[in-house]
């Protein structure tokens, strides 16, 4: 809990193009191997919060940040940040599955071959304990030539996340990643990520708030583009100190 | 009770005019395809596409050069106007994207596409055929490419469009840079549809006849050199249906039943990839 920090969040302001408002001010510490989860109403900002710390929004024209996200110490809005190379040591997960069309051997690889793995024994090795780390291996191991469209919504995810793990990044970025799924592969989503956690740090956005509960450390309550509260899972769900994040958690609105 | 009388026999006269409709242009269709194949199945035989013409007036001979010169042509057309009709594509649906310069070329593309063929003909024997001071088929072939171009722009962009927007972050956020995600992952997943746009317009241009009258001209011998005139199909065609003999005629008809049928089985296996696709997803 009070690891050392990942990320450090000072007076983070962000614009969509049309200066449109979305995050507004914000700063926060999102400590090493912990999960920290963001939630909110729909509209809150967390989802465009999670995507500033790999600078998603740079694939849009007309957006613009303020303010800094320390990463490791070193501001990732500096010029001399290369884009690339912060994208492959923060992984992402999105809401629904985005499985690549190739093989299930060829998704894993897709990030190896990118940083320049090019040996086959090497890349399977790496295939391989990719997919063991997110529990798919013993579904996948004989078919790893088929098509990823074949498997199942659930097992797509964990397709999509033993892919981000298979580059081995420092943090991974989950948006809703449960929110398409059946409560058997959430369930298997959420040991997952409980269980990745010794090795790296996890940002999850969701609006499950029992999801939060269940696996984060630490709980960021985000409205209208404001964190509201920030602070321990056991703090914001037992005894919040804003009367807002109290509403929100006992489902009064939202 | 009245009231679903009425809606009955409304539904009952539509459902007729409609049925009408589709037999008259089926009825064509049939018409034009059944007398193409009566009249080209009978002069169709091997000598057809191992001989060069006969003199004319004499019987025999072939159109050999007709069916190079075709192909030639076609094959030029396609590696000159797909590259460039793909790449525009691509321009349009990934770097342009949302700029006013990308709607800008979709629409100038889609009123190409309906241009007559004979204005792009005439365009190109005032910029190429006049200044050189010959017929050639690279003239013919540029012809084509033009006819190409906007067909496979828009296809390519229009199948882009439909690659989920999703799966490219999902791309840039393993690291990947935009020119590997367009090509290792946006290509991929379109692949199919555009494939079936450069089949769909490959047998667009390989019946076009007035853009090679003006271009290519004809050849009533045997060449493979692109920067002479040159033998197509379509002009053979034009040419021999016009003209006063017999044996003419009757090799019109077997040419047409060619070109016919290779533009239907590009055509069906354009559709068959659609089909494929969409039962695949």
């Amino acid at each position: 809990m009070n690891a050392a920090a990942e990320f450090d969040v000072k007076g983070l302001n962000f614009y969509y193009a049309g200066n449109v408002h979305a995050i507004k001010n914000i700063t926060l510490p999102v400590h090493k191997k912990n999960v920290t989860a963001l939630i909110g109403p729909s509209g809150c900002g967390k989802t465009t919060l999670l995507r500033c710390f790999n600078r998603m929004h740079d694939l849009y024209p007309g957006n613009r940040y303020e303010g800094e996200i320390l990463f490791k110490g070193e501001n990732i809005f500096s010029d001399e940040i290369d884009l690339i190379d912060l994208r492959s040591r923060i992984g992402m997960v999105f809401q629904k599955p985005t499985p690549f069309p190739m093989s299930i051997f060829d998704n894993i690889a897709y990030g190896l071959r990118l940083k320049g793995v090019k040996k086959i024994s090497g890349l399977s090795e790496r295939v391989e304990k990719a997919l063991n780390n997110a529990a798919l291996w013993d579904e996948v191991k004989d078919k790893l030539h088929a098509s990823a469209y074949e498997l199942s919504g659930g097992q797509q995810q964990r397709l999509v996340i033993a892919r981000a793990l298979a580059v081995e990044p420092e943090v991974i970025l989950f948006d809703e990643p449960t929110s398409a799924l059946d409560p058997i592969s959430t369930s298997k989503i959420e040991d997952l990520i409980v269980e990745l956690k010794k090795n790296l740090t996890i940002i999850i956005v969701t609006h499950n708030m029992q999801q939060a509960a269940r696996i984060s450390d630490m709980t960021g309550f985000m409205m209208l583009g404001d964190l509201i509260e920030y602070d321990s899972t056991d703090k914001i769900f037992t005894n919040p100190s804003e009367k807002l994040t109290g509403d929100y958690i006992t489902g009064r609105f939202g | 009770m009245t009231r679903v009388r009425k809606r009955k026999i409304e539904g009952v006269i539509a459902m007729v005019l409609c049925t009408v409709a589709a037999l008259t242009g089926l009825f064509w269709l049939v018409f034009i395809l059944g007398d193409v194949l009566a009249h080209g199945i009978k002069a169709l035989n091997l000598n057809l596409f191992i001989n060069d013409p006969a003199p004319a007036g004499v019987e025999g001979g072939g159109l050999r050069n007709a069916f190079i010169g075709q192909l030639l042509i076609t094959l030029c057309a396609t590696l000159i106007g797909v590259p460039i009709g793909v790449l525009g594509g691509t321009f349009l649906a990934e770097y342009a994207r949302g700029r006013r310069i990308a709607r800008l070329i979709s629409i100038l593309s889609d009123i190409m596409v309906s241009v007559p063929s004979i204005v792009i003909g005439t365009f190109i024997y005032a910029v190429l055929v006049k200044p050189i001071g010959h017929f050639s088929g690279w003239a013919g072939a540029i012809a084509l490419s033009i006819i190409m171009i906007p067909v496979v722009l828009r296809t390519t962009e229009d199948m882009l469009r439909l690659v989920p927007w999703t799966l490219r972050e999902a791309a840039f956020a393993l690291g990947a840079p935009y020119y590997k995600v367009i090509i290792q992952i946006v290509y991929r997943g379109a692949s199919t549809g555009i494939l079936t746009g450069i089949l769909l317009s490959i047998a667009r241009v390989s019946g076009e006849t007035a853009p090679l009258l003006f271009t290519s001209f004809n050849n009533s011998f045997f060449s493979a050199d692109m920067n002479k005139p040159i033998a197509s199909l379509t002009v053979t065609i034009f040419q021999y249906a016009m003209g006063p003999y017999e044996s003419w005629h009757s090799q019109a008809w077997a040419a047409s039943l060619v070109i016919t049928l290779s533009i239907l089985t590009l055509t069906v296996i354009g559709r068959l990839l659609i089909k494929g696709r969409h039962g695949k997803r």
